[in-house]
């Protein structure tokens, strides 16, 4: 990870960044800036959530690489709650959180069924949804729920009401939120039974069922649990930076959980960290871009870097390298 | 004459994760002899041969093959030295065929050619050599469907088309019936005949004393000493293995009044194209032990596995008195119902090897709400539970119960199964070759848990190759053959006619 780091930094000075900028940039500028800390913070929310979407799937043994449609549809799902004002103001934003879990839940419905009763490859149709709901979502965009105010695709902008609120500061509630969630993952992987069961559904699915686990029921929940946070990710895209449905999610959130929830080997609390970094990034990325030139797609291209650089650390923690004596 | 030595290993040491597995351990073999390495679970045999075969690097120590120092970079060296080594989990590619495995590992001998025409002189060659050591083995079988015994066969094959001078095998009897084991060992003892070095890693006492030229008897990870084995009594060989003397072993059990019916299988089928279950009836009453032994391979796998809930196309009927059938009840339901059961392939279907001990210990009671509601688990209890097993059942490795099962020896992860099926008292117990390379004293706990279950009412299935193990255990037993219990038999009963049996109907 720390050489992804350091390569990624060679990367950058090569793509013209001066050397003695870099670290600047990157760490004091981006964590000890007040407003830049904020931002990404900001940014972190909706990674944190597709992160741990990310954890739960695959500690299901499911690839669920679906995670951007079910954020879509999360987010489709919110958006029409404020669109056809369901609901008292007050009661306007939980109403909002629940419909987006359930619209990211209905996204992995299918693919979790097709799965468990037909053995349908779950990397294909969990991929192609997201197809279905990108065209969906543009549909909406230039169709229905196009701004009457303007001509440009997205949505009406939501009520005060219907944003996340902001926490003294300037910080949303996304923070907070995001944070309870962790814990709740962490409880359900680390102290339910469901965590123990989801533990042999991964390490062992043949010994699993032969003991007692029950296989389906656990794969069941843990994709529809997943579903739901991505879900609520595309929540806090819409009402917590956005403030309307646009096309925001093509900046592969999607990639990003299942990026995180690589890097952070499924565990929830590393997940919450890895989310962070890559948080840190898109920030430092913004600023590069401004600043440098330096295209957005490094950041794209320094998530690659530390992705190859983790899945070969992985042989380097389970074997140790030892010169063999009197090997030559 | 005297004899060249052809592997000598002197104060050889390895040492896994701080745990000394062999320490300052010495062995010879000379060729032309079948020299058995003699010792209990975990005394090191396993991990003295890995070094021979080039798996391991030793840690301090020396190694001769044919009287010149080598140091083996990897197996593959060993290979081309002439070492070939049959394992006691064997490391074939499930679902090739035989002769696809052994060309796969003819890779460094044969290059040339192509594939298609390589694939045909290995069949060719595999049904000469099977023929010339009495081997019945189809090259275009795949192995996945081949019996363990027959898988163990296609191992040797493949090790001594690559060439093998000196074969270790690997506890090879423990999965073979007796005449199979006879024929096995008949068959090594000709290779060491003909000038080969065989080394034999076993337990058991019959296979040193009846086939051995020379056998090392090894303790804790050291060689405590080498020796003819005619040259001291049997009592001795147990006592230098053991460190003590263990009671006679095969002592038939005293004719019991069988209870109640508790299971009755009727017409077991399968349903899949090779027949391994053909109209199988079985009745199973409570307080009895029923032995079914056979020659591996007639169907006693798929027997177990519908009994105990592994997936397995078959029909027929199953009841269990008082609960209904078992077919549609899937694993944790017959957990609850009071089944344990004791698979044969212990981390493909007991145990998951990569999570801890108490993982695994925790779900054989996890149903009942023992270790808490759904949405929390009672470590505490769990640790305190599994800690308390590990110690009445003697399982040992244990460092911690978050090491991962995997680290455990077959002998102790076979404890701990058996601890976590018994945690519950059961009423009924299938038990697959349950002592399944086993040393002296885990395989006499393994049974006294077994007649404890069975003293206690429980019904209980030992189904098992080994024909000792059997007569020791069983009130009645039954011989299958070809799919089906072809005679029945109760205590005290005729080993010659069970024999009989078991042959005539293959």
């Amino acid at each position: 990870m720390i050489l992804g780091l350091l390569l990624s930094g060679a990367i950058l000075v090569v793509a013209g960044v001066p050397a003695g900028e870099l670290l600047n940039e990157f760490v004091i500028l981006t964590l000890f800036d007040a407003q830049s800390l904020k931002s990404v913070l900001f940014q972190a929310s909706p990674l944190i959530m597709v992160g741990l979407a990310g954890c739960l799937a695959f500690r299901a043994k499911f690839w669920n690489l679906g995670l951007e449609g079910q954020m879509i549809f999360g987010a489709i799902g919110a958006t029409a709650v404020t669109i056809w004002d369901i609901g008292s103001p007050g009661m306007r934003l939980p109403l909002m959180m629940a419909v987006a879990m359930v619209g990211g839940l209905l996204w992995a419905v299918a693919p979790v069924l097709l799965k468990l009763k037909l053995q349908v490859n779950e990397i294909v149709s969990t991929l192609m949804l997201n197809y279905i709901a990108i065209n969906v979502l543009l549909h909406l965009m230039y169709g229905p729920w196009k701004d009457p105010k303007d001509a440009f695709p997205y949505s009406p902008k939501y009520d005060s009401f219907e944003l996340l609120p902001e926490l003294g500061s300037g910080l949303s509630l996304s923070i907070p939120i995001a944070i309870v969630i962790a814990l709740i993952v962490l409880w359900f992987v680390n102290i339910s039974r469901a965590g123990l069961y989801l533990r042999f559904v991964d390490k062992s699915p043949k010994v699993a069922g032969a003991v007692g686990v029950p296989v389906a029921k656990t794969i069941l929940i843990a994709v529809l649990f997943s579903g739901a946070l991505a879900g609520l990710a595309g929540l806090m895209v819409a009402a917590g930076q956005e403030g309307r449905l646009t096309h925001s999610f093509y900046v592969g959130y999607g990639f990003s959980g299942i990026l995180i929830a690589f890097l952070a080997r499924n565990n929830p609390i590393a997940a919450t960290c890895a989310a962070l970094l890559i948080a840190t990034l898109f920030v430092s990325g913004r600023s590069l871009q401004v600043f440098y030139q330096i295209p957005f797609a490094m950041v794209q291209l320094i998530q690659a870097v530390l992705v190859i650089c983790v899945a070969s650390s992985d042989f380097f923690i389970r074997h140790r390298i030892r010169r063999v004596q009197g090997g030559d | 004459m005297s004899k060249q030595n052809a592997i000598q290993l002197s104060g050889v040491s390895k040492t896994f994760d701080g745990f000394k597995a062999l320490t300052d351990a010495d062995f010879t073999a000379k060729w032309g002899e079948v020299h058995a390495l003699l010792g209990e679970n975990g005394a090191g045999k396993s991990s003295l041969m890995n070094i021979v075969a080039g798996l391991y690097g030793p840690e301090g120590g020396s190694l001769f093959i044919d009287d010149n120092p080598i140091k083996l970079k990897g197996p593959k060296e060993a290979a081309k030295l002439g070492i070939g080594m049959v394992h006691q989990h064997f490391k074939l590619v499930m679902p090739f065929t035989v002769a696809e495995n052994i060309l796969l590992n003819l890779g460094h001998i044969q290059t040339s050619g192509l594939y298609r025409e390589r694939l045909r002189r290995v069949s060719d060659d595999i049904r000469a050599m099977a023929k010339r050591i009495g081997f019945e083995i189809d090259p275009d079988t795949r192995v996945d469907q081949l019996s363990i015994a027959e898988q163990q066969r296609v191992e040797i094959l493949k090790v001594l088309l690559a060439g093998a001078k000196v074969l270790i095998l690997d506890e090879p009897t423990a999965v073979l019936t007796e005449e199979e084991a006879e024929r096995l060992l008949t068959t090594v003892q000709g290779f060491a005949r003909e000038g080969a070095a065989v080394i034999l890693v076993t337990h058991k006492m019959n296979d040193v004393l009846r086939y051995a030229d020379q056998v090392t008897i090894m303790r804790a990870g050291q060689t405590v000493k080498s020796l003819k084995p005619d040259s001291v009594s049997v009592d001795e060989l147990i006592r230098l293995t053991v460190g003590e003397s263990t009671s006679d072993q095969s002592a038939t059990p005293e004719k019991r009044a069988p209870g109640a019916p508790y299971l009755q299988v009727k017409g077991l089928t399968s349903t899949g194209a090779p027949r391994a279950l053909n109209h199988l009836d079985l009745t199973l009453n409570k307080g009895e032990i029923y032995g079914l032994a056979g020659v591996g391979g007639n169907g006693q796998s798929e027997l177990a596995n519908a009994l105990m809930g592994i997936p397995e196309p078959v029909e027929g009927q199953m009841e269990i008195a008082g609960e209904g059938d078992l077919a549609g009840f899937d694993a944790a339901r017959r957990r609850a119902i009071g089944i344990a059961s004791i698979p044969a392939d212990r981390y493909g279907a007991a145990l998951a090897g990569p999570l801890s001990i108490a993982d695994n210990f925790a779900l054989g009671d996890i149903h009942s709400g023992r270790y808490g509601p759904f949405w929390y688990l009672k470590t505490r209890a769990i640790e305190a539970d599994a800690a308390e097993a590990v110690r009445q059942f003697d399982v040992q490795g244990v460092r911690s119960l978050k090491q991962k099962a995997a680290l455990l020896s077959g002998g102790n992860a076979q404890k701990l199964v058996i601890a976590r099926e018994f945690n519950h008292p059961p009423k009924l117990v299938l038990a697959h070759s349950p002592s399944r390379g086993l040393d002296v004293k885990a395989t006499e706990a393994v049974r006294d848990r077994l007649r404890a279950a069975r003293d206690d009412g429980a019904a209980v299935l030992l189904i098992s190759e080994d024909l000792d193990e059997v007569m020791a255990m069983a009130d009645r037993i039954g011989v299958m053959s070809a799919g089906r219990i072809v005679a029945e038999f109760s205590q005290p009963a005729d080993r010659q006619a069970i024999g009989q049996a078991m042959v005539n109907h293959v």
